[in-house]
């Protein structure tokens, strides 16, 4: 026999205590694993990539943003005068509307665009053909076909018409993928705001600054227009993975300490369990330190099987969220890395270590006698 | 005997516990020989356990002096490592672990020494080949809940015995066994005591079993009061 077979044994002497044990840190590391998934797809998927051609500011009404603004708030003269601003290369219009749409929860945002501008969102098909102008034919982001459950040649209704969906597309922007487009003219008939647009996507010369221009249009326009630049669209992306992360942080530091509580508690009563015991090995010679290292060593071994069966909690469990979310229309998709196994398994180190150095140093001073005359 | 070294070396040796309330140990002086056994025999609550606990220094005392092995064990730092090479232990109750097997048990005490494992199996079936079991191969693999109260006991001296240690320790090994059983640990423990010439210092309370020693000696209030030469 070795040491470390004694080390791996004992925990489970115990049965049911020692998976009542595995299982309260387990649950822990679970809630790590999947929030850790989460956040990690939420951050690769928000990184945007977006498509050269893409314009770098859309310009909307006073007050309001490119990622939420709808409905005819700008007068479409706005497309052409915004082309007079130094260092503006184009100009491209579009109107928005949500409809409510089966597999969303808040509707499917629709925009309406000249066919042959769609380049200033970035937008390139990726199967089917571009919709035709003055037509009743959609073409659907990446992201939201899927959730909507539509491919190129369904047909689905949008603002009470049957539209036809010709095209799949991606842009490099998640959100703009998780859209449809549209005619402009088709859609401002449908919605009665013939003339009106929602924003204006503005592409800047090559040699000019962004932040530059988007100041000019504001200086140009004040208390008519507001811009929103990509630069701060993926600032706000970064604002909000960055809240989602501090919070899931908050809530592994909980189930660390929840987890390590658990596991202090079992070690105790373990070891209360064994005084008799540990008074034995003490009287045959092994040393403080030997005792230390065997309680300490059952304690990692209890959360070290707690972390593979909370990685796969955790995986099954972030799935199953998925499986949720993409019914309900959201983006999400949980990543699974070797660096969240890794993380796993550290934590499950650290509560192991945490939650068996008290227990573990208490064995180790007991004294042979006292714990030879325990009944 | 007069020319053999004393292995145990004792004087004014005093232990009292719950801060000086309860006196154990009130001034012992006792001398035993390299390779003696040796009976201590006295009424509960006179400092038997105490004094053969002081000799395998699982605690300190308090004052006076005691040289075990050579070892001065008021001074000696690595106690431990004193109980690991000198002491082999052998309880009233046999101590052993419930969810290790019969050989895995005698193994204990040179699990944290530089053994390989096959020494380690080498030497434990070495000894407990010593031990009379009638199915030894049986017998080593089952737990120590399945067997009587005698066997355990063999189970407890050959892991006393493991280490090579020069002194046997035995506090009642054979209190709480029946009359047979008790002579027939009594014969192994002689039978170890003479081949391995190791040093025994047991303690009991049945006057047959003490008289079998080469000298008993009588501990009385914290004291040894008589021993026979
Ligand atoms: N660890 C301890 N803490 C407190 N008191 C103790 C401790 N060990 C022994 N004593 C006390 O010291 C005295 C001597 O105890 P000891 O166990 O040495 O007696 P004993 O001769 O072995 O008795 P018995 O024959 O019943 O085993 C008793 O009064 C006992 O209660
Ligand atoms: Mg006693």
């Amino acid at each position: 026999m070795s040491f470390l077979s004694l080390i791996v044994k004992n925990p489970f002497r115990n049965r049911t205590r020692a998976a009542l044990a595995i299982l309260g840190i387990s649950i822990g590391i679970a809630t790590i694993v999947a929030l850790g998934m989460i956040t990690d797809g939420l951050t690769a998927s928000s990184q945007t990539t977006q498509n050269s051609g893409a314009a770098e500011i859309q310009v909307t009404a006073e007050g309001s943003n490119a990622l939420s603004a709808t409905g005819g708030t700008l007068n479409a003269n706005y497309i052409t005068e915004l082309q007079n601003i130094s260092g503006v290369s184009a100009t491209a219009g579009e109107i928005r509307g949500i409809t409510p749409a089966a597999g969303t929860v808040s509707g499917l945002l629709v925009s309406g665009m000249n066919s042959n501008q769609t380049n200033l969102e970035g937008i390139s098909i990726t199967n089917g053909t571009m919709y035709a102008d003055g037509s009743n034919q959609v073409i659907l982001g990446k992201q939201i076909a899927p959730v909507l459950n539509k491919t190129v040649g369904s047909t689905i209704n949008l603002f009470g018409k049957e539209f036809t969906v010709v095209g799949i597309y991606s842009s490099g922007n998640i959100v703009t993928d998780s859209i449809a487009f549209v005619s402009m003219s088709t859609l401002q008939n449908l919605t009665n705001t013939n003339g009106k647009i929602t924003l204006v996507d503005v592409k800047v010369n090559d040699n000019a600054n962004v932040t530059d221009v988007a100041n000019a249009i504001t200086n140009a326009y004040p208390n008519q227009l507001s811009t929103t630049t990509q630069t701060q669209t993926n600032e706000l992306m970064s604002k909000t993975t960055g809240s989602i992360k501090t919070a899931s942080a908050a809530i592994s530091v909980l189930a660390i300490i929840i987890g390590g509580i658990g596991i202090i508690n079992v070690m105790i009563m373990s070891v209360f369990e064994r005084t008799r015991e540990i008074g034995v090995l003490k009287a045959v010679g092994w040393k403080s330190s030997d005792i230390l290292i065997m309680i300490l060593g059952e304690s990692i071994i209890l959360t070290l099987v707690a972390a593979v069966v909370g990685i796969l909690l955790g995986v099954i469990g972030s799935e199953a969220l998925l499986a949720f979310f993409s019914t309900t229309g959201s983006f999400l998709k949980p990543l699974f890395t070797w660096n969240i196994v890794l993380r796993a398994f550290a934590i499950a180190l650290i509560v192991g270590i945490i939650g068996g150095i008290y227990p573990a140093y208490r064995a180790s001073r007991l004294p042979p006698t006292e714990a030879l005359r325990y009944e | 005997m007069n020319d053999k070294e004393n292995i145990i070396e004792i004087h004014g040796l005093k232990k009292s516990f719950d801060k000086g309330r309860t006196k154990a140990l009130t001034g012992v002086d006792l001398e035993i020989k390299e390779g003696e056994f040796i009976s201590i025999m006295g009424p509960s609550g006179s400092g038997k356990s105490t004094l053969l606990n002081m000799i395998g220094a699982f605690d300190k005392a308090d004052e006076g002096s005691i040289t075990v092995a050579g070892i001065d064990l008021m001074k000696e730092k690595h106690l431990d490592q004193f109980r690991s090479q000198k002491i082999g232990f052998v309880f009233q109750l046999h101590n052993l672990i419930p969810n290790l097997n019969v050989l895995e048990n005698v193994e204990i005490p040179m699990l944290r020494t530089k053994t390989t494992n096959e020494e380690m199996d080498k030497r434990a079936m070495e000894l407990l080949e010593l031990m009379n079991f009638p199915n030894l191969s049986e017998t080593v693999k089952q737990n120590p809940t399945r067997l009587s109260g005698g066997e355990r006991q063999r189970v407890a001296i050959a892991r006393a015995l493991v280490n090579h240690p020069s002194i046997i320790l035995a506090d009642e090994p054979t209190g709480a066994l029946d009359s047979k059983t008790t002579q027939m640990i009594l014969d192994l423990l002689k039978d170890i005591h003479k081949k391995e010439n190791v040093t025994l210092v047991m303690v009991t309370h049945e006057p047959d079993v003490g008289a079998q020693a080469d000298r008993t000696i009588t501990v009385l209030d914290g004291k040894v009061v008589e021993g026979k030469t």
